[in-house]
């Protein structure tokens, strides 16, 4: 095995590397149980201490590096609800939940240092820390994206722009956020398929993107709808958004719609690529763009998961293999060879290879 | 005295009935049902033969109702009725204290917390049985299906023990607009008389309007013809078959008046507006202009929460449409003084699962769900059994489907150990063993 493919490793490869070696085998390295649903995930910076929120209410942290890895408490007297949203900002870990309420923690000691109970007046579906660490982003189903002092914690800035119900009537849901790799942009996703792609310094909206294909609305059999967009990332240049989700669904009582991303040139509104997986079904919980954004990686899943790698190029599948749980959350290692991931009751340590032949 | 024999006994002839009632019935049954279900259908007597008329015209005439809300697919106890936050299979959302002190529901209903002080929780259903299908056909009337025999469901039992022989208004009417899982419900051996008006593809039923080729007042003048003819008719040879002959039309003409009766239209802007836009908002609206016309029961069908997968947006969309449409339908029943005497039910076929699956759903699950009571003859703000911190099983005051349906039956004033008689055969109204919950009960 490259010495690269180590979770734990520190040093970028060099660009010429990356550039010509795609993966195309997705392995899964080992695995290790959680004690619940791992939802969200961050990481230090060597990336072999992780840690996960979870639907038990709870934080852990595990070592990736040890022989073992044995997952344990972060604090006591956090969330009272699913753990849902999860970043790293230097020592401090910031967590927010369905409770509605973020909390501030000292990464290593498990301390609240901070609790914002009602940041929002709905469940918090997801956080993103700006690329300098210094602002936070948060969105709710009170349709709301807030962004906060990563160290006083204080609120900012609150935009809407979103409606509350989806056409039919129902209370709508804002699942996804994700800064810019420059931090100038911060885009979000909701339940219908609306991307906004605002100016994270003021707010303004630059670009609004519709997937709808995302969302289904059930209005003959079932009545209720399914889907939403679940992940979002830009490219490294910043130039690109990946939006991830499920494709149109039959039978709403199941994730059986395709999985399905479509990235754009966000700027100028193009859908630079549509991609539904033909084998795989479910939700794209989670994107991440490789170095040089050759590819891109995905997963998520239905009653079982998927790991898939898609090459930026012609949006064609270089690699796949089926997670060993739902995924809701992964982070890709600085050399983009290997992947931390989190999911249904299990976490993984999932590489990605070249090989030859 | 000559006899005809049906369903394995002997029907005195002046109680059979005529070929062309014959006919007439068995066009609007099933086919398969028609010869059991045409025939006692006629023979109201006979299967009534233990009841004291004046008792059961004494219960008709407390203009007693039901509104049962179908919660089609399954929903859970876990996100409705019997919260366990905190516990490893309770999700995400919290529960709240209701007005009524002690009781806690789930967040996802905060208007009808509010209305605890009328509704009764039953928290201790296991009725085994979960497929959908098979528990639909339990939950629906009270037992389990035997092959020598079709049981009446619970809309087919009130509508002949609270219905009246003259009413020009449907006995029972059930609406069920989605595809999913859609039942039209069914009069068992009570036969076509007790059988619902079945809306499905339209919230007006269709085929009752007078034809455009008849005008409003020829319409009237026939009418008024055939009664005076009938009238005389009868002065003469006045007999069972030609008093329902009488009655069969005036309830065709009294159904045909009635299809205002689904047009919410007609109901002030302000009055639809409280609704809300959902169907099963208007759905409700429906139920509540039945139930004021007089129709003793109305199925109003919310499909689908069979949530497999994302079982947790699943309910945050349909618990929002049945909080705020079953709330403002008790307030309006309140307000018109029509919920003393209207139950309001909640029931579906099952409940789900405790554990949460990789797709972040809950299966099917009937071992220890939860459904509730409001209004009539309900003792409110009682959570009525106990399951185990996770919902695994219940440990107290466990209640089969039966004694649901006893519980239903004693709440509207109806003796459940009351014995239709199916030819030789009696036939309680509840299951034989089953017990009303006296707890919910006033």
């Amino acid at each position: 095995m490259d010495e690269n493919n180590t979770p734990g490793s520190t040093e970028p490869p060099s660009a010429a590397l990356i550039a010509v070696t795609l993966p195309n085998k997705v392995t899964v390295l080992k695995t290790f149980p959680l004690p619940g649903i791992g939802f969200c995930l961050a990481t230090a910076s060597d990336k072999s201490l992780i840690y996960t929120g979870l639907s038990d209410f709870s934080i852990l942290r595990a070592n990736l590096s040890a022989e073992k890895i044995e997952p344990a408490a972060v604090g006591v007297n956090g969330h009272t609800s699913y753990v849902m949203g999860l970043v790293r900002c230097g020592e401090t870990l910031v967590s927010g939940g369905y409770d509605c309420s973020l909390i501030w923690w000292n990464a290593e000691s498990g301390e609240i240092i901070r609790r914002s109970s009602d940041a929002h007046a709905r469940w918090i579906r997801m956080l993103a820390v700006s690329p300098d660490q210094t602002r936070i982003a948060s969105v709710a189903d009170d349709m709301q994206t807030k962004l906060w002092d990563a160290v006083t914690g204080a609120c900012l800035a609150t935009w809407g722009d979103y409606e509350a119900q989806t056409p039919q009537g129902f209370p709508s849901m804002l699942y996804a956020v994700a800064y810019s790799v420059d931090g100038k942009w911060l885009a979000t996703g909701d339940r219908t398929g609306r991307v906004l792609v605002r100016d994270a310094s003021n707010g303004q909206v630059a670009a609004t993107i519709e997937t709808p294909v995302m969302y289904t609305w059930d209005p003959t059999a079932r009545r209720h709808s399914i889907g939403g967009i679940r992940s979002l990332a830009f490219s490294n240049d910043s130039s690109q958004l990946a939006v991830g989700g499920m494709g149109k669904v039959g039978n709403i009582d199941h994730l059986e719609g395709v999985s399905r991303i479509e990235v754009f040139d966000w700027q100028t509104g193009t859908r630079r690529l549509e991609i539904e997986d033909s084998k795989h079904k479910g939700l794209v919980e989670s994107l991440q763009f490789g170095p040089q954004d050759a590819y891109l990686v995905a997963a998520g899943g239905d009653n079982g998961g998927f790991v898939s790698v898609w090459n930026m190029a012609d949006g064609k599948l270089l690699a796949q293999d089926v997670a060993p749980m739902h995924v809701h959350d992964f982070e890709l290692s600085l050399d983009g060879r290997s992947l931390i991931a989190v999911g249904h009751q299990q976490g993984a340590v999932i590489n990605l290879f070249s090989v030859s032949g | 005295m000559s006899h005809v024999r049906s369903f394995g006994t002997c029907i005195p002839a002046h109680h059979a009935v005529s070929r062309r009632g014959f006919l007439s019935e068995g066009a609007v049954h099933a086919a398969g049902a028609v010869t059991v279900a045409g025939c006692f259908a006629s023979d109201m007597g006979q299967i009534h033969a233990l009841r004291s008329e004046e008792v059961a015209r004494e219960l008709r005439n407390q203009d007693k109702r039901v509104i049962l809300l179908w919660l089609a697919g399954g929903a859970s106890q876990f996100e409705t009725w019997d919260p366990k936050p905190g516990a490893k299979t309770g999700g995400p959302f919290r529960a709240i204290q209701t007005n009524a002190t002690g009781v806690h529901i789930s967040e996802l209903l905060p208007e009808l917390s509010q209305r605890m002080h009328h509704t009764a929780i039953i928290r201790s259903l296991n009725t085994k049985i979960a497929d959908h299908g098979g528990g639909a056909d339990l939950v629906e009337t009270g037992r389990l299906k035997d092959p020598g025999i079709l049981y009446p469901d619970l809309g087919a039992v009130v509508a002949r023990e609270l219905g009246r022989l003259e009413s020009k208004v449907p006995d029972y009417v059930s609406l069920y607009t989605s595809t999913e899982g859609r039942r039209k419900g069914t009069s068992g051996f009570l036969g076509a008389r007790y059988a619902p008006m079945f809306l499905s593809e339209s919230m007006i039923p269709l085929n009752i309007a007078r034809l455009d080729s008849v005008a409003e007042i020829d319409h009237h003048a026939r009418a008024g013809l055939r009664e005076a003819l009938g009238i005389r008719f009868a002065a003469s040879r006045r007999s069972q078959t030609v008093d329902s002959q009488n009655s069969a039309y005036q309830r065709v003409q009294g159904l045909m008046a009635s299809a205002e009766l689904f047009d919410i239209t007609q109901e002030p802007a302000e009055v639809q507006a409280r609704y809300g836009p959902t169907q099963f908002g208007h759905q409700c609206l429906i139920a509540r202009r039945l139930i004021e016309a007089g129709v003793p029961f109305v199925k109003v069908a919310r499909a689908w929460w069979d949530s497999h997968g994302q079982n947790f947006e699943t309910h945050q969309e349909l618990c929002a449409d049945l909080d705020h449409s079953m709330s403002v339908l008790l307030d309006d029943l309140e307000q018109r003084g029509l919920l003393k005497n209207t139950l309001v039910i909640t029931l579906g076929e099952f409940g789900r699962t405790p554990q949460i699956n990789s797709s972040l759903g809950r299966d099917h699950f009937a071992s220890a769900w939860s459904c509730s009571l409001s209004g009539l003859g309900i003792r409110g703000g009682v959570a009525y059994g106990k399951t185990d911190p996770e919902g695994h099983t219940v440990v107290e005051g466990e209640a089969s489907a039966a004694d649901l349906f006893a519980t239903i039956l004693a709440a509207l004033g109806i003796d459940h150990k009351h014995e239709y008689t199916v030819g030789a055969r009696p036939v309680p109204l509840a299951d034989f063993g089953s017990k009303p919950i006296l707890d919910v009960l006033t």
